[in-house]
């Protein structure tokens, strides 16, 4: 195993903490999933040490290899989560996160009742069967960083009024408050009540959909992980257009036969343009035409306290690096960002008058040798942007372009 | 009689002990003889003795450390000395030693030799004496120590010790001040002041803890009162401090009283320091002393923190005793038994993961008590050696240099790890080597010694950092001192003199010099060692404590000696081919000589062309001497070094509480220049830096800061119309030079100031200030600024040189001329923030090893760089305001600045790390260009 085991790969192992059985085990390999596992012997041993810690009131919460992370939690005493990632650049944060939805993600499939009292083990790893697809989403490589940012993945439409006006009616008009508009995984527009949701589930809910296979319309049971854990809800999603699809978290009413074809064509055909429009939008998160610097790769803003954010590698796609490192490297320096520099986001000052004395407000970094790709972070009130920019970007202009960016993209998020 | 209160006096352990004291060598018939714990001897009682004093401090394996303080300092120490010690003597050892005496004889007349050589031809140097003995017996605390009798184990609560008190000697007595009873009668000195300010938690009376003991005393002549032993009852009568005088009065003659004490060892026998180094531990309890906290209480809180250390073994025997894997570990507080409960996650860690992942493990964290604990492994053939911190105190990446360290250095010791755990004899000095290890690590401050609370606050937020950076503190001289210390050291290494030539005595040379390094005040000025013997050398100074010692002149005499394992020479790189040199199967020595503020660390080979050493040879009367007289010759030197560190020529700093906009400059952001508004305040007000710094900063220091000027008279006049050239009129100038280009939202006007100096900077126009400078004063003058604005900008810099092993950061001086309590706050975050910066440099260097190596670059080649382990630029900006803004109305002041630190990687590897305001846009190369230019050694 020790051989094969140095790419990058990502195990998931869940385990029912009193019984120390496996429920599952998940791997992924390269970003896609794979069916190597670790031998149980192995399984066993990594439960076992934290079994042990923990009846002697030791809590074993990581372990690092030098270039293996290990990361262990338990969930209401009754399931036991270890991820073990080779990952290059992986860091605890991101496994961590990563836990914590797939955690959310159980719930949202099988319920917190089930979870916290296990009954027939068989039965549950049966019904946890129904999650594999949404957690393998987690370990491999996605093109949301919602899992690790923990903030809704947006997108900015063209004509975004107009997409909010017409699902506000048509919220109103089936009863719903929960409604939103989905392209592939990232929110288009929702109603207030659907940007009222609770964190893990208002970004499992677009994750879910965008992991599911395309149906034309679906009645879907889900646990709200935050909401309602042990009560289900129907999340019910039409497709518009492939890939484009309206989303309603509702209780028994109504139903799906309610939501015919003549109301869909009244609220949404006047739209088809827009919502057109919108298709393109998936992995480019901004409208065509932005502005944008011409040295920007890669952009993501997060809003801390809406907590969405909108990220895309899309700007001058034919150049180096491919998509997928921008993405990496994206996602590993935000989360270098998260644990090093902006820690907890922007709550510790509202909280008390008190300000920590030393506030950091934007880091950058240069790669090399022989890359030079260059990377910012700039926190502006409640808003933190990250850009990777190409070589020929002056290491000492990055603060301005960020800020000039920041400033720009404030309308929109 | 050179050191009081470090020193016994004569006679009475040895009986004790039962000791032989009569001895064949008639040079050391009358020394007591204490062995290993003996590091203490009373030079001055027999005059005509020629041994150095030292002599009889050298342990049976040959080590010695022996620190005496200089005279200043045992004066000034005096008074609060005798509370020092927690240093304790285990019984067994005692016996052990005895065993051993006869042993070490053996080894002795080689030593001894020489010094009989020279003594009858006079060519010992005479040793300083530097106070007339004082008859009345030195305070000796040692004595007490090594007291306790074989067979009492100290431990149990209460012991009751009775004396003799006799109250018609107070007639006897000198009259003092204030009439002690407790001191005068029972001998034991208590210190109401001092233990009020370490603990108010005693309500009514404070115990009554043995601080000290006086000589001559009943409590000393007892014998079973130890320092740190809390007197609870005289006579079943409880005392308190409030009530002792007043009981004690009542003792109407001369009587034999019952004291009872309260053994303050009982419960933390395990934090007791080891007796084999008590010289040292000595100094650091008087270290500590000085910082105004008692060592007891610096254990006590140390305890409470969860951290360990442990060498355990991953080869069990099914059928060994129980804790059969546990080779070391320490300390042995509760809370750190928790951490060795559960070293089975750690042993199944190890071997588990290792085998998964193909990788060994580096570190874990776990929670304890709802306190984060990251532990650090480091494994070694089926070895491993784990050390535990608590998170918040250690951050990770640090800890991982701190345990890489730790081997190291142990290495560099005792050859290897198992040889370092392994043997029972090395286990209190392991422990003592751990606790001051844990005390560096949870209690930085405490270490750090300086004259001025800031530069001990610079010291204590720079440790995080500059402790764990390979190298040596460099101190940049002019050539010409450097010269004459280059041929100082030459001079020595060539080991020349008439008592080291071979031809002399017509014996074999012991040993070759193969290099040596000074450090003065804790800067290595001189250095003629190979990087890996410097930076090991470096780490070992650094992990007892040394440099901070010299820093301040407390070193009266120090000497260590001992056997080292320098990986350099005892493992040379395997790629070497047959014509590279050989190193000689020789032994290597470390002999570190200190003298004031200077200390001289010398690499000794034995074998090669020298002769093999046998045994454990002792120090060598005729190297020390030479060293401590090459130390003499220094002195010389050592006024033109001081006046370096006061005046620095590294790049100029500035002080970040000048660039504090004021509440009215921010809300207007750029309409004015916060700097000189700040001005005004300052010459007023705070003190100004020595004006000569004023002067021969190039004149941009000048228009930040016309204040010194009016501080000092020399130069008023060219100060004095600088500062006026900065009069308000010149702020209006400023606006329109704003640089569109920053497109910075804060005020970064005031570097622009005025139009007078937006010229470039001319270092050689003084103008009228010129006749004002002495030669000296120009010699200085080419100090550089580092910034590339017209206003200094530079906060803080650490550079690091790595292939020679050393690094320059500001002196404490120059940190302490600064001043501002924005200022140190910055340092410390500067600090905090380099050292996850160079965790990222760290991983980067691992990676490019990794490609460097053939025959992995297949992997890597694969996997493109998409994750951040070559990174080679990293800043950060920071934005901080005073800490105690008081006006609600008023948003306080904003200063933003940046950290960066930068990797350049080829030629050679360097690490620079900056703190500027953010007003300008550095290019850190060109900042590294500036700084590393010249730097050699």
């Amino acid at each position: 195993m020790g051989e094969e085991g140095s790419g990058d790969t990502v195990h998931l192992l869940c385990l029912a903490a009193s019984s120390g059985i496996p429920l599952f085990c998940r791997s992924s390999r390269g970003g896609a999933p794979t069916r190597q596992q670790l031998p149980f012997s192995v399984i066993g041993s990594l439960n076992g040490v934290h079994m042990f810690g923990q009846n002697l009131d030791v809590q074993l919460n990581s372990a690092r290899t030098e270039d293996t992370t290990v990361v262990w939690k338990s969930f209401h005493d009754s399931i036991t989560l270890i991820a073990l990632s080779s990952e290059k650049g992986t860091s605890e944060l991101r496994l961590e996160r990563m836990l914590h939805m797939v955690f959310g993600a159980m719930v949202l499939i099988v319920g917190l009742e089930e979870l916290t009292n296990i009954r027939n083990v068989e039965r549950l790893k049966k019904e946890l069967r129904a999650s594999y697809r949404l957690i393998d989403s987690f370990l491999g490589d996605s093109e949301l960083i919602g899992d690790l940012t923990q903030c809704v993945d947006c997108v900015i439409p063209p004509e975004g009024s107009l997409l909010q006006e017409t699902l506000s009616g048509f919220a109103e008009a089936t009863g719903t408050a929960f409604v939103s508009l989905l392209v592939s995984g990232r929110v288009v527009a929702a109603t207030e009540g659907w940007w009222r949701l609770g964190m893990p589930e208002a970004v499992l809910l677009p994750w879910l959909v965008g992991s599911l296979p395309p149906q034309a319309a679906r009645d879907y049971p889900v646990y709200l992980p935050h909401g309602s854990p042990t009560v289900p809800h129907r999340l019910l999603t039409l497709t518009l257009l492939p890939s484009l699809e309206l989303c309603l978290l509702c209780g028994p009413r109504p139903s799906l036969s309610q939501l015919n074809p003549q109301l869909l064509e009244r609220w949404w055909l006047p739209l088809l343009d827009p919502l057109r429009g919108c298709l393109a939008l998936g992995p480019r998160a901004l409208p065509d035409g932005f502005p944008l610097h011409a040295d920007i790769l890669g952009l993501l803003l997060l809003h801390l306290e809406l907590k969405r954010c909108v990220f895309t590698v899309e700007p001058l796609r034919d150049k180096e690096p491919s998509p997928e490192q921008r993405r990496r490297l994206l996602r590993n320096f935000y989360t270098l960002v998260a644990t090093t520099h902006f820690p907890s986001g922007p709550t510790e000052k509202t909280e008390d008058g008190v300000r920590p004395a030393q506030m950091p407000r934007a880091c950058y970094l240069v790669l090399g040798p022989g890359t030079g790709w260059q990377l910012v972070a700039l926190q502006l009130g409640l808003r933190l942007l990250l850009l990777l920019l190409s070589p020929q970007s002056p290491t000492h202009g990055l603060r301005s372009l960020a800020t000039h960016t920041l400033h720009s993209l404030t309308p929109l998020l | 009689m050179a050191s009081p209160t470090l020193h016994d006096s004569r006679g009475g352990p040895d009986k004790l002990h039962g000791e032989p004291s009569s001895q064949e060598d008639e040079d050391s018939d009358s020394e007591d003889r204490t062995g290993d714990s003996g590091s203490c001897t009373s030079a001055s009682s027999n005059d005509d003795d020629l041994e150095p004093e030292w002599l009889d401090s050298v342990q049976r394996n040959g080590e010695l450390f022996y620190l005496e303080l200089s005279e200043g300092e045992e004066e000034s120490l005096l008074p609060e000395t005798p509370t020092v010690n927690h240093v304790r003597f285990s019984e067994n050892e005692i016996i052990i030693e005895e065993d051993d005496y006869k042993e070490r004889k053996k080894h002795e007349p080689k030593l001894k030799r020489f010094t009989r050589i020279l003594k009858s031809k006079k060519l010992l140097p005479k040793r300083y004496h530097k106070k007339s003995s004082n008859n009345d017996g030195p305070v000796s605390i040692l004595k007490h120590q090594l007291n306790p009798k074989i067979g009492v184990t100290v431990h149990q609560r209460y012991k009751d010790v009775t004396v003799y008190v006799n109250p018609k000697n107070l007639t006897v007595t000198k009259a003092r001040e204030q009439l002690k009873l407790l001191e005068v009668l029972v001998g034991i000195i208590h210190q109401t002041k001092w233990s009020w300010r370490r603990s108010g938690k005693q309500s009514d009376g404070e115990r009554l803890v043995v601080h000290g003991l006086l000589p001559g005393g009943s409590a000393m002549k007892s014998g079973q009162v130890l320092i740190g032993d809390v007197l609870v009852a005289v006579n079943d009568v409880d005392v308190t401090s409030e009530n002792i005088e007043r009981v004690l009065s009542c003792i109407p003659g001369p009587m034999q009283v019952k004291l009872t004490f309260e053994n303050a060892y009982a419960m933390k026998k395990e934090t007791a320091q080891p007796k084999k180094k008590k010289k040292q531990s000595n100094a650091n309890d008087l270290v500590k002393l000085l910082c105004g906290e008692a060592a007891e209480d610096i254990q006590q809180s140390v305890l409470v923190t969860p951290h360990i250390i442990m060498y355990l073994n991953l080869q069990l025997d099914s059928d060994s005793s129980k804790e059969e894997e546990i080779l070391y570990h320490y300390p042995m507080s509760e809370a750190s038994q928790k951490l060795k409960s559960v070293r089975g996650i750690f042993l199944t860690l190890c071997d588990m993961l290792e085998n998964v992942t193909g990788t060994q493990v580096t570190s874990s964290s776990l929670l304890l008590k709802g306190k984060q604990i990251h532990v650090a492994y480091w494994k070694e053939s089926d070895k491993l050696l784990l050390i535990g911190l608590p998170a918040e105190e250690v951050p990770l990446p640090q800890l991982r240099n701190m345990i890489e360290d730790v081997a190291q250095t142990l290495k560099f010791m005792y050859g290897s790890l198992d040889s370092a755990f392994c043997q029972v004899e090395n286990v209190p000095r392991l422990d003592h080597f751990f606790s001051l290890f844990f005390q560096r690590a949870l209690h930085p401050a405490r270490q750090h010694l300086s004259a001025s609370p800031s530069a001990q606050q610079y010291s204590a937020a720079s440790s995080v950092l500059l402790d764990s950076l390979p190298g040596a503190r460099w101190l940049t001289l002019p050539q010409e001192i450097k010269v004459e210390l280059d041929t100082m050291l030459s001079d020595l290494e060539a080991a020349d003199f008439a008592e080291l030539s071979e031809d002399y005595y017509n014996i074999r040379r012991l040993y070759t010099i193969l290099g040596s390094s000074l450090f003065y005040k804790g800067y290595l000025i001189c250095s003629h060692l190979p990087k890996d013997d410097l930076i090991e050398i470096a780490v070992y100074c650094r992990h007892y404590c040394l440099l901070p010692l010299a820093a301040k002149q407390r070193i009266g005499q120090l000497i260590i000696w001992r056997e080292v394992f320098p990986r350099h020479h005892l493992h040379p790189s395997t790629e070497s081919d047959t014509d590279a040199f050989q190193e000689p199967e020789g032994r290597y020595f470390l002999l570190i000589v200190g003298l004031r503020h200077y200390v001289l660390c010398v690499l000794l080979e034995a074998g090669g062309c020298t002769s093999k050493a046998t045994g454990n040879p002792g120090p060598d009367c005729v190297y020390v001497d030479q060293f401590r007289a090459t130390l003499h010759r220094l002195e010389a030197v050592q006024s033109r070094i001081d006046e370096r560190l006061a005046s620095s020529t590294g790049p100029w700093l500035s002080c970040a509480d000048w660039f504090l906009a004021g509440p009215r400059d921010k809300t207007d952001g750029l309409t004015t220049s916060p700097i000189i508004s700040r001005l005004h305040g300052t010459s007023k007000a705070k003190t100004p830096p020595t004006c000569r710094r004023a002067i021969f900063s190039d004149y941009s220091f000048k228009t930040r800061k016309p204040s010194p000027s009016r501080g000092s008279g020399e130069s008023e006049p060219g100060c004095e119309g600088e500062g006026i050239g900065l009069s308000p009129h010149t702020t209006p100038d400023a606006i329109p030079r704003q640089r569109e280009s920053s497109g910075s939202e804060d005020s970064g006007t005031w570097l622009k100031a005025s139009k007078k100096k937006s010229t470039l900077p001319n270092p050689f126009h003084l103008g009228n200030l010129k006749k004002e400078l002495s030669e000296k004063e120009l010699e200085i003058y080419n100090t550089m600024k580092l910034t590339s604005g017209p206003e200094n900008t530079l906060f803080h810099y650490v550079a690091l040189e790595t292939v020679q092993g050393i690094f320059i950061t500001p002196t404490h001086e120059e940190v302490a001329q600064l001043g501002g309590s924005v200022h140190s706050q910055l340092i410390k975050n500067f600090h905090q923030c380099c050292l996850s910066i160079r965790a990222f440099f760290q991983q980067t260097l691992v990676e490019e090893k990794k490609k460097a190596l053939p025959g992995r670059d297949h992997a890597d080649s694969s996997t493109p760089a998409s994750s951040l382990s070559a990174v080679k630029e990293h800043g950060v900006l920071f934005e901080c305001s005073p800490e105690n803004w008081t006006d609600p109305k008023k948003s306080p002041p904003v200063l933003t600045y940046w950290v960066v630190g930068r990797l350049f990687l080829h030629p050679k590897p360097q690490e620079l790390y900056v703190c500027f305001h953010d007003s300008v846009t550095e290019i850190a190369i060109e900042m590294a260009f500036k700084l590393f230019f010249g730097l050699t050694l």
